[in-house]
């Protein structure tokens, strides 16, 4: 009885401990949340640079509630890289906040030598799964290989092989690698998966993949360059070239983002994204929110990450396909499938294997590609 | 010398102008022998990115990898020599193409009794005002196939014909469009060195009964050869820095040149190698610079046989004549109305390839940020697009410091040349401020990217400032403004001068009372050169420019990449307006002559 007792109060005043711990917690989160709003207000202005163009309807609205101004800059993602890694260097305080892609870009030159910090803000703690919170996931982008489909109804190919054959010379579109990190990763990604790539060769073709390079991956990569792939500037323009109508012969586009098929009816394009492909219908890659360790306005840039990462600060993008929250209440476009579909289909990559290899990727692709 | 007998002369020399140059002389090299040491330095380092291309490094570390890979390795071919190559074959051809079209029409105009010869003059002088990638914007909007997908080119649109690859992109347009940006260089040194030949001896070879062509032959090419050789070289060192039509026309069809290939390398995070290449271009250019000294030494010998001539007799083009004028004409318009009522007209069009009258609209210039209009870009009209008025902004900033200071800066050397002639001083800082004429322009800005990203002890870092990219232009525009300094001060004979030192003037008084208002027009001249390059940079600020100190013509790469034309001609546009209206407005309030500050 005695011991019951004891043992009982005990766990009383465990419990009493914890939840205290946890009411002094929480208050002081709380606190320090209005204290952050207020300096926030104070500060009137951040400034962010991101990857996605949707980011100034952000921040207009975002201006709008809090009043804070919002100076955003749209930049492509090695720009960004770029641009954060050399004003960090030169010790420039311009940007308060990132959205930001190509993790092994960001990895080796801004997060390990500690110019960008990791920041979950209070909407995202439960909404967004504890995975992805180191660094937090704003979203995850899908990029796909499309066609035209007014010429096809359904998709012309069955594997990602067939776009290096005769038939496909000098009609596939892509983003010039070296200027796309993403592309760099996804394809280290063939290189780690090797096996699987020759082994859809084989289906496809009935013989053995004769290999020139190492690996089954950068076959395929040199494969792809050498049939006078076609490389472009920008997705917008390769979704544009692959589904304008009216086409004898329209080309092929290669891992492009899906959300630019948002625009193919108010374009009038004939666009449809090959889902079926073997062995991987395209790659998805995620996006990160990340804060500048050495920012202007540090509060009003927690405030505006507090924004993005809930329902209404994601509002610009939840109208589009091809881009999905990992914020879990956010629902995906009506018009879209569910990310698990998409998960399933596309392949993405190891970060640390990508860091590893995309030198190689990147060295074939400008050897291959060079005239 | 005892230290009283030099210190003695110190003071003597240390006037204001003397001072100064030593300033100037200390601080080009700075920017000019420290980037080199930094640049060379990343050559031998392993980057953030490359550790594990490099097994076993850590960033920092020393490494011989780049050098390897670049020269060596099996994919050197890829990684240099086929860039070289094309590089070479690039400026070399174009270069010849321009010095043919230059020379002939400098030829035409100077020793012929071709009509119209004011107007041609002018005329031909403004492709080189244009922005150098301005006929390759033009050229893709007249010649594109559907390879690069979007809209057809005008041609396509008029006669339904398909141009092949090898005629819309690559090699062949790169040269033609960089030949007719570069050829007005050609005509306006070919031209001052015809006018300098005394026409005696052409006469007396005429006396002689020599016929026109050996006349040519033996007396005019030699005579010419030095201008038409430096001609060769300078445009031949400018094709090797420049980036835009290359990476345009080039892009599509996969051709690499080193300008674009060191631009790859540093955005794709190879600064090693990329340095390499840089370097690797610098040399090339240094080579030209003592290549060219040499040939102007010559030059300048053959022009002091030849004293003043009597009135020149003009060769007559005969029957030739109206055929030659109205062949020169059509030229010259193709060349220049033409690229940029090309661009202006696509600036017009809704829908980019529909050249309806149906289709024709302001929108691209004057129309709110639309996601339903036309190419549904989201972006305002540009006469009301925050970015891109900032950017235009800039641009007229960075023109007008970087004249002042060349303007300014160019004087006090041209000062300090002709007063000290003939001293080791002087002949140091008139190489030394000729030198970054001939720094490709791309490996230029990676140079002052390298110097300028970190602090360097006293140095502030500039990166993501208008000084840094002031300093940029400014320094390598200073030749310009230099070379017109120096020409003009050689004029001045020290006795005006010495006489109002005699009544007492100090050095600021008889500056700005005597010799600023003697040499107002060169002095002009001298600023308007490097107004004009700043204002249609690219090669050379490409790799400095931050999103808040975008310039027009950086900041059209933005939409040129996303295919959205219409912005990018609109722009283009908008500076070849100002650019000449300056010109104009300059040349009838200052009487400045452009010609003046080019090559000397």
């Amino acid at each position: 009885m005695k011991r019951t007792v004891r043992l009982s109060v005990s766990i009383l005043m465990v419990v009493t401990l914890l939840m205290s711990l946890s009411v002094v917690g929480s208050a002081q989160t709380a606190e320090n949340w209005n204290d952050i709003v207020k300096a926030a207000t104070k500060e009137g202005k951040v400034v962010v640079y991101s990857t996605t163009s949707r980011i100034m309807a952000a921040a207009e609205a975002f201006q709008q509630r809090t009043g804070i101004k919002v100076e955003a800059h749209r930049l492509s993602e090695t720009e960004l890289i770029e641009r954060v890694y050399r004003e960090a260097r030169a010790g420039i305080k311009s940007v308060d906040l990132v959205l930001i892609e190509d993790f092994p870009s960001m990895k080796e030159l801004l997060v390990t030598p500690g110019y960008l910090v990791n920041y979950v803000p209070p909407s995202a703690r439960k909404a967004v799964p504890e995975s992805m919170h180191n660094p937090l996931v704003f979203a995850h982008v899908s990029r796909v290989v499309g066609y035209n489909s007014e010429k096809y109804k359904t998709a012309p190919f069955e594997s990602i092989w067939d776009l290096t054959t005769p038939q496909w010379k000098g009609k596939v579109m892509i983003r010039d690698l070296a200027l796309t990190g993403e592309h760099q990763n996804a394809f280290t990604e063939l290189i780690r998966r090797s096996d699987e790539l020759a082994l859809d060769y084989e289906k496809r073709f009935g013989k053995k993949l004769q290999l020139r390079e190492d690996n089954a991956g950068l076959e395929f990569l040199r494969r792809l360059s050498e049939n006078d792939i076609i490389i472009m500037t920008s997705d917008t323009r390769i979704a544009e070239a692959v589904g304008k109508k009216g086409q004898e012969d329209p080309p092929v586009g290669f891992f492009y983002v899906y959300s630019k098929h948002r625009d193919a009816e108010a374009k009038n394009l004939a666009i449809k994204a090959a889902v079926d492909l073997k062995p991987f219908a395209g790659y998805y890659y995620d996006m990160y929110l990340q804060l500048s360790s050495n920012p202007a306005n540090p509060n009003a840039a927690k405030l505006f990450a507090d924004y993005l990462m809930s329902l209404e600060g994601f509002t610009p993008w939840s109208s589009d396909i091809g881009i999905y929250a990992s914020n879990g209440a956010i629902e995906h476009h009506p018009q879209d499938m569910p990310w698990e579909w998409w998960e399933s289909r596309l392949w993405t990559y190891d970060p640390d294997f990508a860091i590893q290899n995309r030198g190689i990727v990147l060295d074939t692709w400008i050897r291959s590609v060079s005239k | 010398m005892n230290p009283q007998a030099f210190l003695g002369r110190v003071r003597r020399n240390a006037t204001p102008h003397t001072i100064l140059s030593v300033v100037i002389i200390a601080f080009l090299l700075y920017v000019v022998v420290v980037p080199l040491a930094v640049m060379i330095k990343e050559t031998f380092i392993v980057h953030p990115m490359e550790r594990f291309q490099i097994p076993g490094t850590l960033p920092g570390d020393a490494t011989l990898s780049h050098w390897k890979k670049t020269f060596t390795g099996s994919s050197a071919g890829a990684f240099f020599f086929k860039p070289l190559m094309n590089t070479l074959i690039m400026s070399i051809s174009m270069s010849i193409l321009a010095m043919l079209i230059g020379g002939i029409l400098a030829w035409l105009v100077v020793r012929t009794d071709l009509p119209g010869k004011k107007f041609i003059s002018n005329l031909a002088i403004v492709p080189y005002i244009m922005p150098s990638w301005t006929m390759s914007l033009a050229w893709i909007t007249l010649f594109k196939n559907p390879r690069i997908g979007g809209s057809v080119g005008l041609f396509q649109y008029l006669t339904g014909i398909t141009l092949p690859d090898w005629f819309s992109y690559g090699m062949f347009p790169i040269v033609i469009t960089l030949a007719v940006h570069y050829f007005p260089f050609g005509f306006m040194l070919i031209s001052s060195a015809l006018e300098n030949i005394d026409s005696q001896l052409e006469e007396s070879a005429e006396l002689l009964g020599a016929g026109r062509r050996l006349t040519l032959r033996r007396i005019v090419f030699p005579l010419v050869m030095p201008a038409i050789l430096s001609t060769f070289l300078l445009t031949f060192s400018r094709g090797l820095g420049t980036f835009g039509t290359p990476s345009f026309l080039g892009g599509p069809v996969r051709l690499y040149v080193l300008s674009t290939l060191l631009h790859a390398n540093l955005v794709g995070q190879r600064p090693g190698m990329a340095y390499l290449v840089a370097l690797v271009m610098i040399l090339m250019g240094s080579l030209i610079l003592y290549m060219d000294t040499k040939l102007l030494g010559a030059r300048k010998s053959y022009v002091t046989i030849s004293g003043k001539g009597g009135k020149r007799g003009l060769v007559s083009l005969g029957k030739a004549k109206w055929p030659v004028t109205v062949l020169v004409m059509v030229f010259l318009v193709c060349v220049t109305f033409v690229p940029f009522g090309v661009l202006a007209i696509e600036s017009l069009t809704l829908i980019p390839g529909d050249y309806s009258l149906s289709n024709l609209t302001l929108h691209y210039w004057i129309g709110p940020a639309s996601t339903s209009i036309g190419l549904r870009t989201g972006e305002a009209g540009i006469l009301r697009n925050t970015e891109i008025l900032r950017a235009l902004g800039n641009s007229l900033k960075v023109g007008l410091l970087t004249a002042l200071v060349c303007g300014v800066l160019g004087m006090l050397i041209g000062y300090t040349v002709a007063r000290m002639r003939g001293t080791r001083f002087a002949s140091a800082l008139d190489q030394l401020s000729f030198m970054p004429y001939l720094m490709p322009s791309i490996a230029f800005g990676s140079a002052f990217l390298a110097l300028f990203s970190v602090p360097r002890g006293p140095v502030p870092s500039l990166y993501g400032t208008l000084a840094l990219l002031v300093l940029a232009c400014a320094v390598k525009y200073l030749p310009y403004s230099s070379r017109a300094g120096i020409s003009a001060m050689m004029q001045i004979g020290p006795e005006l001068e010495e006489a109002a030192t005699m009544a007492g003037a100090s050095w600021f008084k008889r500056i700005s009372s005597i010799i600023f208002p003697l040499q107002k027009s060169s002095f002009f001249s001298g600023l308007l050169l490097p107004f004009i390059s700043a204002m249609r940079e690219l090669s050379l600020v490409v790799l400095l420019v931050t999103p808040g100190t975008q310039l027009a013509t950086s900041i059209t790469l933005k939409f040129t990449d996303r295919g959205w034309y219409p912005y990018t001609n609109a722009v283009m546009v908008l500076i070849v307006l100002t650019v000449l209206a300056t010109t104009w407005i300059s040349r009838k309030l200052m009487g400045t002559d452009l010609a003046k500050g080019i090559g000397g």
